[in-house]
């Protein structure tokens, strides 16, 4: 039997192929639930959005952040429904403030907090192991390896919630996020909402009602230790050559990783990595020479094992960073001198030209990092498609840290220099859902004992749109099309705050903006400037493109330098020299290239004629 | 047998939709199927790639090294860089069309020359300007359609399998462009 599901994903035999993140989602269909929210953020971006795109009779959003986003999530269980909160791994340091005290409460609807860490950082600032938030809210944690046990896993989350009266953890990985495979379907189970029972000393979270829940909280870690011998996701696998000399403890994709070697040593995959099926493995671990544990970043299986004495080896074999594949896998066993040789081909990489990545055809950032590196400003980055200016041949940013820091940041450092007199102009970007993040308490911050003498310059970047992780709605989106439903005036809202200097600036009215980001670069005091071209991606440009006349360009490079990807230096016939051209299939027409020539080489095509 | 297939190219030249196509083909002809989509930055013009395990039963969904069967280029700089995925007996399915990344435009570096002939030396090699083909067809989109098609003429699944695969997978309006530009990579040899 084959039927298209309502995104036109095919399914046969209810079997169909899902990433890790959409099997997430599906898992939270069907267990019945009834509100998630997130704040976009890769690799977790496609649980929510696969909510949104697929199962309309769920309300979902993406909150303002990660924390308000938990929030959110704490007042649907309370109400006693099903809830996802979904973030990436850093998301889960903003929201550690609401879970650290919901996690005391009764919770109500099963609640499950699904984070995404990022072993390599294929796109994330930090490394950092979220196992251990895990651990320090007292929440069991889950770790799938594939999509059917992304799927499954996410639905006994639900039961685990609500049976020991917790919120619950599946700790997914990139890879897992990204990785496709077949999962099965079922139907959905309808959950009934309880409603908010009024019961403050369960649910107000002040003293004495928190002095109880400590022995609460350790109680259900303890009763979950004992509950984790039995369950039927914590499976051991006993070596078919009957072997003893060697027991591996892994979990998640790690498993499949490690499976892919072909060897007959005992294994024990762990479903739930926190806590762990202490008994079960005590036990085994006498009958095995050795313990093995297989784990990608921090030594948390590891750690837990040894603190509970049972002796095993992990990190002195295997990677403290990075992404563990087969091949990693095997020359640890190697390196513990369990297996002799290493077997797997070394694959050099090719040394060829790099590839990096770059702004956009037609991308509004482009202009403004043009005119800030003529500038040769001192610009503090944020995080967003805007960190990309760090990056050759732009190099137009100087530092980048955590959503909204750049604000912060900036104001520390000139009082820094400040105070030993070494004062300069300094200034930073800022996104616009970086700035309704984690932007505008910085921005307020500013006004505690501002001197006017300090020259800072806050660019806001407002295009509309959460650009890095694929184009979700902000706070302005609706001042630029349909698609949100905020409509945020940030120079407003920043003149309500106390700010009086905030010049609004369309980019791509190139001359005009340079000479005001160059004004307020230069001027002496505070003061803000907000860019208002949206997302190239999301808002396509799709004006006429632009051509090189050859006979007038003087080969001077200006173009080529806002770093365009259609923008390359040719040879022309009959011309000496190299001049520029342009590629009109992937020339989107903005006109920024035509705007920095200097003797108006760069025309539209319809002007040929 | 395990076929192990490795998808390099540009960002926003459409990966993640042909690896999907192509998992889609794997369960339609009822086999195990495991891929990895790009995990970093996928829009903004960097280096892309993917994997796709198909067989009867896939533990992890990362290709060996040296492990690939079938290297799809969808740009030729980018099919250079994962040659070292390929098997010795690995073949290369490459679109021909050029894609400068930042340090040719800035003409820091040279971009590499007869990248086709240098894969030959090692490798069976199909190439089209798959871009310039599509063109012809009505759309630079179906660029990889081509490629696919070359590749499933070299597995084991039958052609109607990818057609209704590239159905279900392609908006409306592209799907008999998609088709034409499969069959014409399906029929080169």
């Amino acid at each position: 039997m084959e039927h298209l599901s309502s995104k036109g994903d095919v399914v046969m035999d209810n079997k169909t192929i899902m990433s890790g993140n959409q099997a997430v989602g599906r898992g939270f269909y069907e267990a019945g639930g009834r509100v998630a929210s997130s704040y976009p953020g890769s690799p977790t971006v496609g649980i929510l959005q696969s909510i949104k795109d697929n199962y309309k009779d769920i309300y979902s959003e993406f909150s303002v952040n990660e924390k308000v986003a938990l929030e959110v999530g704490i007042g649907a269980s309370f109400a006693g429904a099903r809830v996802l909160v979904s973030m990436k791994h850093v998301g889960m340091n903003i929201a550690a403030d609401p879970l650290m005290t919901f996690t005391q409460t009764k919770i109500n609807g099963g609640f499950v907090l699904t984070t995404g860490d990022d072993p390599g950082m294929s796109s994330s600032q930090n490394e950092q192991d979220n196992r251990i938030l895990g651990k320090f809210a007292h929440m069991a944690v889950l770790d799938p390896g594939n999509s059917q046990e992304s799927l499954d896993y996410t639905k006994l989350a639900f039961d685990l919630s609500e049976k020991y009266i917790m919120p619950t953890m599946i700790r997914i990985t990139s890879r897992v996020c990204h990785s496709r495979s077949i999962v099965e379907l079922s139907d959905r189970v309808e959950k009934e909402v309880s409603g908010f029972p009024n019961k403050p000393e369960d649910f107000a979270m002040i003293p004495p009602n928190t002095l109880k829940k400590q022995f609460t909280m350790a109680d259900r870690i303890d009763k979950l230790t004992v509950a984790a011998n039995d369950m039927d996701i914590n499976i051991y696998e006993p070596s078919p050559a009957m072997r003893t000399d060697v027991l591996v403890v892994t979990s998640g994709l790690m498993y499949y990783n490690y499976k892919e070697l072909g060897l007959d040593y005992s294994v024990f995959k762990l479903g739930m990595v926190y806590p762990l099926p202490i008994k079960k493995l005590h036990q085994l671990a006498k009958k095995y020479k050795r313990i093995i544990v297989i784990e990608e970043m921090m030594p948390f299986i590891e750690n837990e094992l040894k603190m509970h004495g049972v002796h095993c080896e992990g990190k002195n074999f295997f990677s403290i960073t990075g992404e563990l594949n087969t091949e990693d896998i095997e020359l640890g066993l190697v390196n513990a001198k369990i297996l002799k040789e290493h077997t797997y081909p070394i694959e050099k990489p090719e040394e060829t030209v790099a590839r990096l990545p770059m702004f956009c055809s037609g991308c509004p950032h482009r202009p403004v990092f043009d005119i800030l590196k003529k500038a040769k400003a001192d610009v503090i980055g944020d995080i967003g498609c805007y960190s990309l200016a760090f990056l050759d041949p732009l190099n137009a940013v100087n530092s980048i840290i955590s959503m909204g820091a750049s604000i912060g940041i900036m104001k520390g450092m000139s009082k820094a220099l400040k105070s030993a007199e070494k004062s300069k102009p300094l200034a930073c970007v800022v996104g616009d859902g970086t700035f309704f993040h984690s932007g505008m308490t910085g921005m307020l911050n500013m006004l505690h004992q501002m001197d006017e003498s300090e020259n800072m310059t806050v660019l806001i970047l407002n295009n509309g749109t959460t650009a890095m992780t694929g184009g979700q709605a902000t706070s302005t989106t609706k001042s630029y099309s349909d698609a949100g439903d905020v409509d945020a005036n940030i120079p407003e809202l920043l003149h309500s705050m106390g700010f009086d200097r905030i010049k609004t600036v369309d980019q791509f009215d190139y001359k005009n903006a340079k000479k005001v980001i160059d004004e307020e670069l230069k001027h002496d005091g505070f003061s803000i400037v907000m860019t208002t071209r949206p997302c190239a991606l999301n808002f396509k440009i799709k004006e006429t493109p632009f051509y090189v006349d050859q006979n007038i360009c003087i080969g001077c490079r200006s173009c080529v330098k806002t770093n365009c990807p259609p923008i390359l230096m040719k040879e022309y016939d009959g011309h000496d020299k190299l001049k520029s051209s342009i590629n009109k299939d992937s020339c989107v027409g903005c006109s920024v290239c035509a705007q920095v020539c200097p003797v108006g080489a760069i025309k539209r095509i319809e002007e040929e004629a | 047998m395990t076929v192990n297939i490795v998808i390099a190219g540009v960002g926003g030249q459409g990966l993640v939709l042909t690896t999907k196509l192509i998992c889609d083909a794997a369960l339609r002809a009822n086999l195990d199927v495991k891929s990895n989509d790009v995990i970093g930055l996928s829009q903004r013009g960097g280096k892309v790639w993917g994997s796709i395990r198909i067989g009867p039963e896939i533990y992890s969904p990362n290709v060996p090294p040296k492990g690939a069967d079938f290297l799809l280029a969808l740009e030729p700089l980018e099919g250079l860089r994962y040659r070292s995925s390929l098997k010795d007996t690995g073949k290369v399915f490459m679109n021909t069309s050029i894609i400068p990344p930042v340090p040719v435009i800035m003409e820091k570096e040279e971009y590499p020359e007869n990248i086709e002939g240098i894969l030959a030396l090692d490798f069976e090699i199909m190439a089209l300007d798959a871009s310039e083909e599509g063109h012809k067809l009505g759309s630079t989109k179906v660029a990889n359609t081509f490629l696919v098609g070359m590749l499933a003429k070299n597995m084991n699944i039958d052609k109607n399998i990818w057609h209704d695969a590239i159905k279900a997978n392609v908006p409306k309006k592209f799907i008999s462009m998609n088709i034409e530009a499969f069959d014409i990579g399906y029929d080169m040899v």
